[in-house]
């Protein structure tokens, strides 16, 4: 079984996000990237694939130079194969122009499965995996917790959180495109000496194909959120903060 | 078999893993020390979990002896160290066993990826991304210069003081510790030290989440930088408030070939005893009990300079805790066991930084004082647990030394 997983670049909200002079991008000088922590757990649920029913890995780091350095640390953690798509910095951000990006390696590879985190930060034209599957002509169901292939026949089966607690169990034809949202364990640790070692040695295959003209959306403008009103802070004894409270409840006709 | 067929002499018996472990182990500073292990038991009745471990130091020796070394890697135990160094310091052979030979254990497990505690590794990924265990943003290492109410400096490369401090992780980013920074800030500016920091470009030391967690790589990567940012400063000494941070430059720096003299702030302001006693304006009339840091005290022999310099202020009172200096019992806090109090809990049910404040509130002082970052925030969580608030107050001896010199104003 072959399992594809899209390990894309994005920016760290750790780090103050400052906005360019043109108002539409974030200035990228100012930006450092990160793997997308959900495109991390979709590489874990890969791997966790490749333990319980010995699955090919092959990881597509898609980004800048430090997509390198995440594939160094996916084949660290123990994917078989990694792939280098190198994207700009003004093409990154756009589900529509990645998968379209993407899908000859992903067609060409004969992936039973393609596995995305469910979504990034950075993604504002809806979530890659649907996209992805939409271009592949593939099933997609997103959303997911575990994901594990049926010995008997070409299909997965997936547990997909919904709300209040629920949980479903699907069956979905291979080959197909998983969205997940957390994988089966937390992402694995791997030692920075394991991680330095694979840096020296990694080939990763790189893609050159030019990035497709395709726009999933354009950016008019990009701005902070603004502060809205500030909190009022109650302030007084219980008796005098409750009585507070139930005037401010008639005064707006709730009571 | 065919006459004329050379025969090996003897066969050459490839290593079993215990031995290839002992051996590795023997080619560390002071590991060959190993051999001379008696069996005696000491270290476990030391140990503060010692009763708690299915493998504490002794065993793992035997099995080690006994070519059962994967029963070492199927425990938990090595996980439960709190980098305390009792074992260490009372072992009657010097053998190394906190430092190298529970470290080692945890090296494999952790290149194995076997059995390391979920919240170890977010320390880990944070510490190898940010420099902080905390994943805070790097820029934001000196924002409580912002807050200090003297000038500090941020050394850039090419600068130069003649203290260069080495503020640490805790001290820079944990609310609870911001007020201590300011006040060896001020502490520092009021003796007229010609001292900076690094900000941004300083790194954790490596010490807390990694040497004796076994986070070997990533102790590398933290010294090869921080080491490359010295390197392009100039300055005289470095200064750090953090024992662990102490005991990183004191004792591994040198050994990776980063050799600076170095002294933890107690130990600083100890060398100007005269100027701090003349800068004395208020009296605080407390009763005092001081904590030995492990890392300052059993593990580099640092006793003296915390009591001294607390002595300078006028009103104080210094009483000792039954089990003090080198019998100091350990707040739980080191050897990455910071991260891993739940974990640790669940299988000991030895509450060490409660257990400390109760002793400490048995002495009848009103402040238990501290040297050690993680210290304040521990033994803070521990007084209100133990239901010992208003009784007792943790403080850190910069902290009542600034008070005393009329420093702390606002802070």
């Amino acid at each position: 079984m072959k399992v594809a997983v899209v390990l894309r670049q994005v920016p760290d909200v750790v780090e103050e996000l400052v906005i360019a002079e043109d108002g539409r991008n974030l200035s990228e000088d100012d930006v450092r990237y990160v793997t997308n922590e959900l495109d991390d757990c979709a590489l874990e649920q890969a791997l966790v694939l490749k333990g319980r029913r010995g699955a090919r890995v092959t990881a597509f780091g898609v980004g800048g130079i430090e997509a390198r350095d995440a594939l160094a640390t996916s084949v660290a953690k123990g994917a078989d194969e990694a792939v280098f798509v190198p994207l700009d910095f003004a093409e990154r951000g756009d589900s529509h122009r990645l998968a379209a990006h993407l899908a000859t390696p992903l067609r060409e590879g004969a992936y039973d499965l393609v596995l995305t985190g469910v979504q990034a930060p950075d993604e504002v034209d809806g979530s890659l995996g649907a996209i992805l599957a939409s271009s592949l002509g593939m099933p997609h169901v997103g959303g997911l917790v575990a994901a594990d292939v049926d010995a008997n026949g070409p299909k997965a089966v997936v547990r997909k959180e919904f709300a209040g607690g629920r949980c479903g169990v699907m069956e979905i034809a291979l080959p197909a495109v998983l969205g997940i949202q957390a994988a089966e364990q937390p992402p694995r640790y791997v030692p920075v000496s394991k991680v330095m070692q694979i840096k020296k040695t990694l080939q990763a295959r790189e893609m050159t194909a030019p990035v497709p003209e395709v726009r999933g959306t354009r950016i008019a403008k990009l701005s902070k959120p603004e502060t809205g009103a500030k909190a009022k802070m109650l302030e007084g004894d219980a008796g005098a903060v409750a009585t507070a409270i139930a005037g401010l409840l008639k005064e707006r006709g709730l009571l | 078999m065919a006459s004329g067929a050379m025969q090996p002499i003897m066969q050459v018996p490839e290593l079993t893993k215990s031995q290839a472990f002992l051996k590795r182990l023997e080619g560390l500073p002071d590991g060959a020390k190993v051999r001379d292990c008696i069996q005696c038991g000491m270290c476990v009745g030391v140990c503060p979990h010692g009763s708690a471990m299915e493998f504490p130091p002794r065993r793992v020796i035997a099995a080690l002896r006994a070519d059962r070394l994967d029963d070492v890697y199927r425990s938990e135990s090595v996980w439960m160290c709190v980098s305390c160094y009792n074992c260490s310091y009372r072992c009657p052979s010097g053998i190394p066993l906190s430092d190298r030979l529970l470290a080692m254990i945890r090296v494999d497990l952790l290149m194995a990826g076997v059995g390391v505690p979920k919240e170890l590794q977010t320390a880990f990924e944070r510490t190898t991304r940010y420099g902080n265990p905390f994943g805070e943003s790097a820029k934001k290492r000196d924002a409580w210069t912002k807050e200090a109410g003297v000038k500090v400096r941020v050394l850039k490369p090419g600068d130069s003081a003649d203290v260069l401090w080495h503020v640490g992780c805790f001290p820079s980013y944990n609310k609870a510790n911001l007020k201590d920074t300011v006040a060896l800030a001020r502490l520092l500016t009021a003796l007229g030290v010609d001292f900076g920091i690094m900000g941004a470009d300083e790194w954790c030391s490596g010490d807390l989440p990694c040497t004796a967690v076994g986070e070997e790589g990533l102790f590398s990567l933290l010294h090869e930088h921080n080491s490359g940012q010295f390197a392009d400063r100039s300055f005289g000494e470095i200064l750090v408030g953090d024992p662990h941070a102490y005991n990183a430059l004191h004792q591994e720096y040198p050994r990776l070939g980063t050799a600076y003299p170095v002294s933890h702030y107690t130990q600083f302001l100890e060398e100007r005893i005269p100027e701090l006693s003349k800068g004395m304006k208020k009296r605080l009339d407390v009763k005092v009990t001081y904590h030995d840091a492990c890392c300052l005290g059993r593990r580099n022999g640092e006793y003296e300079a915390p009591r001294a310099v607390l002595e300078t202020i006028p009103g104080v009172k210094l009483t000792e805790m039954p089990r003090n200096k080198e019998n100091s019992l350990c707040c739980g806090g080191g050897g990455g066991a910071m991260w891993l109090d739940s974990y640790i809990w669940e299988r000991t049910r030895t509450p060490l930084p409660i257990l400390r404040v109760q002793e400490a509130a048995k002495t009848g002082s009103d402040v238990l004082a501290v040297s050690c970052p993680l210290e304040v925030p521990r033994f803070e969580d521990a007084i209100k647990t133990a239901g010992l608030e208003g009784r007792l107050r943790v403080r850190e001896v910069s902290h009542m030394l600034a008070e005393a010199m009329g420093l702390v104003g606002g802070v």
